[in-house]
Parts: structure tokens; C-alpha cells; sequence
């Protein structure tokens, strides 16, 4: 009897804020900044360097990377390019915070310091302010996440609790993707190709400007990806076809002002094993209005409406026929923000915001939410003060407080001190509590069986309105330094105590329906290391290390039927290694090698495991001039396929070696 | 509730339209753009020579002055602390009209005083602005931003006319105008 859960849906939304003070600190890094610099040293640089500066209109505070005092690991777009990756969850790899399995050729598992099973529920992940993980059990359907590749600017990713900012679900990490403005996607962008794994694929943009100042672009994409393999070398069947398209416009109306609006739509059929087809497909439209007041201060207000729908086929389970789940969700956000200087040692951001979402499921006769139809309404405010103690010394305290329909009032407080040894090494530290507030999975989950009373009528349901929030409790300390000219290094530690974690209860006297309860209770902690050393000007090499040990355990005197082991499926070590060389102007080699340890999962209370691998990517690509681009990708190159993910059954997937070929026309 | 949704969805666009639209222009606080043209104008200094008689003494200040609605604030007086340009120390003067403008070498001439440039010839000022029609009103040195970075054009017969020497180095990196039908 699978313990996973019967529920496999797709497509999601939700949203919370871009305009977070942690991500202002690190977004501009990567261009030449004139917020930070003074006078003083600007009339040390040449013309030439004044005239390559960035007159960034926008004041915000803006930090190097290596004064974020946070776990926050960085993938831009050109990082993203050049290792080949072809979709989000790949592009994720490149975060050696993250824990990222392939499951089959459109499912992934991803999470930070742990948790990443089926229903992994701890990460926030926002594309351009907008929350896109799922209500339904507050996990992120991977495969419906997309983007030209070509037009992300930066994916930003913070390991660790996030909730005085971002709220709800920001229990062990944050996922940031940004878009580019389309100020800076102007012209013509066209890429096709295939290979193995994927098939083929084709994407364009056109960007243009539309007024003094505003700027447009349009955006479509398809792609064709071809089935893996079930370990026993037969075709699993689950290709799969997505389509999307988009649009964003950017409005600089003056200094003060800047407006974006966007929107996407986008469709997917994904087979599986049966040859039954799920269909995720939805839409979002966002508005964004940025005001400066001065350089100390300034303004953001939001809003989106996203729609999404699910069509997923569920099997016939006992004397419930198959039938499919279908679900639409729309989600309507406003986001208000503004950061303020008081004097010369306060730095204030608060905000407030409300979500609302109805729900609207037509279930399955084998896997049901009850009530199908649900409105929920979530209410929320912050206040962060960052003080400065002294020139090299400042601590951040804040708070979130949220409502919520389930559970009432959250709080997720934090405080952070960050010292700054030298202008090159820095020290940081943080204490911060955040809530996993209950998804519907969690309350209103029924697997009707269709047997006559008194036998179980469900085989797993919700603990409806006793499910209360999972709590976490996290200390990390982390150092960051520029230890050489060519040489950037990080380490962060951590120790999260958690409670109130998911469970499962049997009923008596035939064990079914089992019943989530909060029995869980433990703690987690490890480290992550990243470093990345610039050999010689064409040669850059980058090596990630994460350590985690994981200890959960049932809460005196209660009871959990998978005897702890359904809420972790986590490897205790993973490490990666990459080159990145530019063999002469035009072309790039690329090459990253990864080792993931085995992985503990569970059937029930039956433990099972994924050995441990190693494999490898690596990219040759070729420019012969400005506007066009040939390359070569090969993916998962060391064996003919390998599980990343799941219980040792014959429906086990292995991911295969792939390879693709890429021609992109920029002009 | 879908008839409540949908009246929603319609109020969030009608939000969405009026973002678009009405974007107050309000310019009030030095922008950092003001504080790249600072050090320009600090640089320009370095890379013209003025007449000898435009100056009273071997020692007498070179003189940055700003006509108009100054949108420096204290970052101009930040930036030229302290520095001396071919040993002079530097000063810097507001002025509220052009004809106020006297003994002074570089002027930054505000947006909403660009028409006076023509005001300031003969007196030998390297006049610089960043109003669009600076040039043609006569004005030397013009900022503009390209890509999202600084550049100038200059009006090299406008320099020639005041008997200002503006270094081939400047010139490398400007975009040269000329003004074509307009008044030599």
C-alpha cells in the first residue's frame, strides 16, 4: 500500500511579494551599481568606466552578494545558458542549496534542508512576485513552471526560514525567480533544436519599444519531451507537450516611476504510465507600480490575478472506479511595500497584503477535497527594522503576522545580526521562527474506497480542522567572504527545530482511513558550502558541498504509521563540482559534475532506497558572430539512466543520458 | 460566486489600466544619475582649456556654476571637494538667471533654463545640460543616456566659438553634433 499520496495534480498559484528587501539587497550586484558608490571613488574611474556604469533610476539599497547575510545562492541567466539547462527544475541544480530529483520526465522534487517527498511543502517559490506553489498540498508543480530561459534574468535562492518577509511557506527556503525587464530584451531572440530526451523544441521573442520609455515584449515556446525508462528498460510512457507565451511591459515614466504589467498562458499534456493524460494549463496577469520617493525611500504596490487548472487522471482504487480530478484555481493578490530610512540607524520595510482564493474541484470517485468549492481569504502585515549598531555591526528584527482561514492568526518573527569582519568578510547570524500553515491535502483529503460500512470508507483523509500548523524554529550562522581577488566563498550552518509536523494515524479496527495528524516533532541541521575560484580570466571553476542530518521523531505518546519515515526523502550528502571555460572568443565549454547521496524514502513503514550517483552535464557552444549561436548539450552523461527519486518498484523511473543540439538567433 | 469573480477580475483590470496610465511625474530628490553628472562636470573641468584671460589670476578658482532648479544638491560640493584642477581650487556658484552668470568656466544649465544657453555665449562657459533641445538652443555639452548609460554629445562649433580647447580624449567619447542649419 503506497503511503504517497493518490493525489497528483498540476498547475498552481499564489503569490507574495518581489519587492523584499533581502532580494533588493542582492538583485542589482550584478551590474556595475552607482547607488553604492561615492564620489570619492567615482572620480577615481576612467571616463571610459563612467560611461559604463549603469544609471540605474532606482534607488534601492543595493549590496553585493557577499554582504546578503543570509544562505542565498545566485544562478543568472548567463549561468543558466551556459550550462544547457533546458527548464527551471534543471537551471534549480545549479543551486547548491537545493535538493533537486528528477522524478519521471515532467515531476521533480525540490526542496532546501530536506523534506523533498512527494508532498514536499516547505519551499515559497515566487516568478516575478507571483507565488506559484499549490494550495492544494503547498507544493509546487514543476513541470506547469516555465519561461523563455533566454529572458530570466536571475533565479535567487535562499535556504533557510523566509517568513518575516514572504509569510506562510517559507519554512526552508525561497525560490526567486526574476524576469528581465523588457527594456533589456529588445529585438528578435529565436532558439530550436532537439535530441534525445528533448525532442524538440522552439522559442521566440520580440521586444520592442513602444513610447519613450516603454518597453514591450512578446514570448511563445514549445516543447516536445520524449518518455524515460522504468528500470527495467521498457518505456514508462509519460512524454509530455507544453506551450506558452507571454507578454511584459515596462514603463518608465520618469525616475520616480516605474510600471510593469505581464501576463503568460500557458498549456501542458503530460502521459503516463497508464497512456492517461493529465492536462495542467493556466494564465496570469500581473501590475507592478515602483515608486521612489527618495533615495531612502520607497514604494511598491501589486497585484495579479492567476488562473490555473488541473485535469488528472486517478485510478480505479477498490470499488471506486477510475474517473479524473479536475481543478481550478484562481487567486486574486494585492502586495503593498515600503521601505524608509529613520535617521542614520534605522532602515524600516512594512507591508501588508491579501490573497484571495477560490477553489473549485470536481474530484474523482477515488481521490476527493471535501469541499470541493473553497473560498479562502489570507491577511497579512510586516514590519523589519535593520539597525544600525555600528559602521560594520547592524541587527534586523521583524515580524509577519498573517490570518489565515484554517488556523487564525500566525507570527513569524526573526533577528538577524550581520557583522561585517572587513570590507571582505562577513558574519552573519539568525534566529527566526516560520509556519507551514495546513494545505488542503493536510484537512480536506478523502481516497473514498466505495466498500459498505463498517468497513473504511476512505484509505487516507485529511485531519480536518484538528490540522494545525507545522512550526519550525531555525538558528543558522553563516560566513561569506571574498577571500581573493578570484576566489568567493560561503558557508552557512544550520540547526531547525521543528513541530507539529505531519503524521499519519490509523483508525481501528482495520487500520484505513488513515488520518493526517500533527504527531511529528524534531529537528534538522547541516551545512552548506559553495565557492567558486576565477582560475585564470577564460576559466572558472565552482564547487558546492550540503551536509543534513535529519532527525524526526513521534511525539510522546501519539502515534505515526509510517513510523516517521513519510515526511523526509533526503540525501545526507550531495556535492557538485563545475568548469566553466571560454576556449577562445567564440567558443564555451562547460562541464558540472554532481554526486547525490542515497536516498531514504518510504513505502508505508517500509523503508526503501535510491543508491547514490554520480552524473554529469556539459555543453560545447559555439558563436560565430554576435547574433548567432550553435551548442551541444549532454545531460546525465555518465550512465544509460539512473533513478533520482522513489520507492524500488517496477514503476520506478530512471532518468536517461540525453542529448540536444541548440541553434539561437539573437538580432 | 462566479458572477463575484468575474466582477473582480474586472475591478483588478480597471487597476491594472489606471497604473498604466496615470504615472505621476513628480522629480523632487537627486537621482544617482545626478551623481554620475557630477563627477562628469568635475571631469569636463580637466579636459577643456579655457583662455588665459578667462581666468583673473594663476591661482584664481575654476569655477563649476549650476543656473536653475539645481538637482545636484550637496553631491556637487561632495564631489569637488578638496580637488584642485592645473592647481586652481574649485568653486561652485548657483545662478538663477543667465545674466547673473558671470566668472564662471563650467555651468550646468538646468532643464527648465535650457532656452537661456543662447543667453550665455561669448562668456566664455562650457555650458552643459540635459534637456533635449539643449543643443540647439545653443548649449556645448548635452548628457543623454543610451542602454541605461551616461553619454554626452557635443556641440564642437559652440566650444570653438567661446575659444574653449576641448581635449581630443573628451571628444573620442562623445557623440559630435553639429547643428547643421543653425546660427554659426
Amino acid at each position: 500500500m503506497k503511503m504517497r499520496p493518490i493525489v497528483c495534480l498540476a498547475g498552481a498559484a499564489k503569490l507574495q511579494s518581489a519587492f523584499l528587501l533581502l532580494l533588493c539587497a542582492t538583485r542589482l550586484c550584478a551590474q556595475t551599481n552607482l547607488t553604492e558608490k561615492s564620489p570619492e571613488q567615482l572620480k577615481k574611474l576612467s571616463l571610459e568606466e563612467l560611461m559604463n556604469l549603469d544609471v540605474t533610476s532606482v534607488a534601492r539599497r543595493a549590496e553585493p552578494l557577499r554582504q546578503a547575510p543570509s544562505a542565498i545562492q545566485v544562478v543568472t541567466g548567463d549561468d543558466i545558458r551556459r550550462t544547457g539547462a533546458s527548464s527551471i527544475p534543471e537551471a534549480l541544480r545549479l543551486a547548491d542549496n537545493l535538493e533537486v530529483a528528477q522524478k519521471n520526465s515532467h515531476d521533480w522534487g525540490i526542496s532546501a534542508r530536506g523534506f523533498n517527498t512527494d508532498l514536499a511543502n516547505k519551499l515559497l517559490v515566487l516568478i516575478d512576485g507571483r507565488t506559484v506553489y499549490t494550495p492544494l498540498f503547498s507544493g509546487v508543480f514543476w513541470g506547469a513552471q516555465d519561461y523563455l530561459l533566454e529572458d530570466i534574468d536571475r533565479i535567487e535562492v535562499i535556504s533557510g526560514p523566509g517568513g518575516t518577509l514572504w509569510g506562510a511557506n517559507a519554512v526552508n527556503g525561497v525560490i526567486n525567480i526574476t524576469t528581465k525587464s523588457a527594456k533589456d530584451t529588445q529585438g528578435f531572440f529565436l532558439e530550436t533544436g532537439g535530441g534525445s530526451s528533448l525532442q524538440d523544441f522552439a522559442g521566440m521573442r520580440y521586444g520592442s519599444t513602444l513610447a519613450s520609455n516603454v518597453y514591450l515584449r512578446v514570448y511563445g515556446k514549445y516543447q516536445d519531451r520524449a518518455s524515460e525508462d522504468l528500470l527495467n528498460g521498457k518505456n514508462a510512457g509519460d512524454d509530455w507537450r507544453m506551450g506558452q507565451g507571454g507578454f511584459r511591459i515596462d514603463a518608465e515614466r520618469s525616475d520616480q516611476n516605474k510600471l510593469t504589467l505581464q501576463g503568460d498562458l500557458y498549456d501542458s499534456d503530460e502521459n503516463d504510465l497508464t497512456r492517461k493524460v493529465s492536462k495542467m494549463s493556466g494564465g496570469n496577469l500581473l501590475g507592478r507600480w515602483i515608486h521612489t520617493i527618495s533615495e531612502e525611500s520607497d514604494t511598491s504596490l501589486q497585484l495579479y490575478y492567476d488562473h490555473t487548472h488541473l485535469g488528472s487522471p486517478k485510478p480505479k482504487v477498490l470499488l471506486e472506479p477510475a474517473g479524473n480530478l479536475k481543478d481550478d484555481l484562481d487567486t486574486y493578490d494585492l502586495d503593498f511595500q515600503h521601505r524608509f530610512g529613520l535617521g542614520e540607524h534605522h532602515q524600516f520595510v512594512w507591508g501588508f497584503g491579501y490573497r484571495f482564493t477560490h477553489d473549485s474541484l470536481q474530484n474523482a470517485p477515488s481521490v476527493a477535497f471535501l469541499p470541493p468549492q473553497l473560498d479562502h481569504n489570507l491577511f497579512s502585515a510586516f514590519v523589519q527594522d535593520e539597525i544600525r549598531l555600528a559602521t560594520n555591526l547592524s541587527l534586523t528584527l521583524g515580524t509577519k503576522v498573517e490570518h489565515n482561514d484554517y488556523t487564525g492568526f500566525e507570527l513569524e518573527p526573526s533577528g538577524r545580526l550581520q557583522w561585517n569582519v572587513t570590507q571582505k568578510h562577513m558574519l552573519w547570524s539568525a534566529v527566526s521562527r516560520a509556519v507551514r500553515t495546513p494545505s488542503r491535502i493536510d484537512r480536506d483529503l478523502r481516497e473514498p474506497t466505495g466498500l459498505p460500512g463498517p468497513l473504511p470508507n476512505s484509505i487516507l483523509s485529511g485531519g480536518g480542522p484538528n490540522y494545525v500548523s507545522e512550526t519550525v524554529i531555525a538558528y543558522e550562522a553563516g560566513y561569506r567572504a571574498q577571500v581573493a581577488t578570484n576566489v568567493s566563498a560561503s558557508v552557512s550552518l544550520f540547526y531547525n527545530d521543528y513541530d507539529h509536523v505531519r503524521s499519519t494515524t490509523i483508525t481501528l479496527p482495520f487500520i484505513f482511513p488513515l488520518v493526517f495528524h500533527n504527531n511529528l516533532e524534531g529537528r534538522t541541521y547541516g551545512l552548506e558550502l559553495s565557492a567558486t575560484w576565477q582560475v585564470l580570466d577564460w576559466w572558472r571553476l565552482h564547487v558546492g558541498y550540503d551536509l543534513l542530518k535529519e532527525d524526526l521523531r513521534v511525539k510522546p505518546g501519539q502515534v505515526d504509521a509510517s513510523h516517521t519515515l513519510n515526511e523526509t526523502a533526503d540525501p545526507q550528502q550531495q556535492f557538485s563540482f563545475r568548469s566553466s571555460m571560454d576556449l577562445s572568443a567564440q567558443v564555451e565549454l562547460d562541464a558540472g559534475l554532481r554526486w547525490v547521496d542515497t536516498l531514504h524514502n518510504n513505502n508505508l513503514a517500509t523503508p526503501g532506497t535510491v543508491p547514490s550517483y554520480f552524473e554529469m552535464d556539459a555543453r560545447l557552444g559555439w558563436h560565430p558572430s554576435k547574433s548567432l549561436e550553435f551548442s551541444l548539450v549532454g545531460q546525465n552523461l555518465l550512465h544509460s539512466q539512473h533513478p533520482e527519486y522513489g520507492f524500488p518498484t517496477a514503476s520506478r523511473e530512471g532518468i536517461e543520458r540525453s542529448v540536444y543540439g541548440k541553434v539561437t538567433l539573437r538580432f | 460566486m462566479a458572477i463575484l469573480a468575474s466582477i473582480r477580475h474586472h475591478r483588478f483590470l480597471a487597476i491594472l489600466l489606471l497604473l498604466l496610465t496615470v504615472g505621476p511625474a513628480a522629480r523632487a530628490q537627486p537621482s544617482p544619475e545626478y551623481k554620475l553628472k557630477a563627477v562628469f562636470l568635475y571631469n569636463f573641468a580637466q579636459f577643456v582649456d579655457w583662455p588665459t584671460n578667462a581666468f583673473a589670476e594663476t591661482n584664481s578658482p575654476l569655477v563649476i556654476g549650476v543656473l536653475g532648479k539645481d538637482p545636484f544638491g550637496k553631491i556637487l560640493d561632495e564631489t569637488i571637494a578638496g580637488e584642485r584642477i592645473k592647481n586652481r581650487p574649485l568653486e561652485i556658484r548657483r545662478f538663477n538667471k543667465a545674466s547673473e552668470v558671470t566668472d564662471c568656466h563650467v555651468l550646468f544649465v538646468s532643464s527648465s533654463h535650457s532656452q537661456e544657453a543662447a543667453g550665455l555665449k561669448g562668456k566664455g562657459v562650457l555650458t552643459v545640460g540635459d534637456a533635449p533641445d539643449f543643443i540647439e538652443h545653443g548649449g556645448m555639452i548635452r548628457f543623454f543616456t543610451e542602454k541605461n548609460k551616461l553619454r554626452f554629445a557635443i556641440n564642437l562649433e559652440a566650444a570653438k566659438a567661446d575659444k574653449l580647447a576641448i581635449s581630443a580624449k573628451l571628444l573620442q567619447l562623445a557623440e559630435i553634433v553639429s547643428l547643421g542649419h543653425g546660427p554659426k
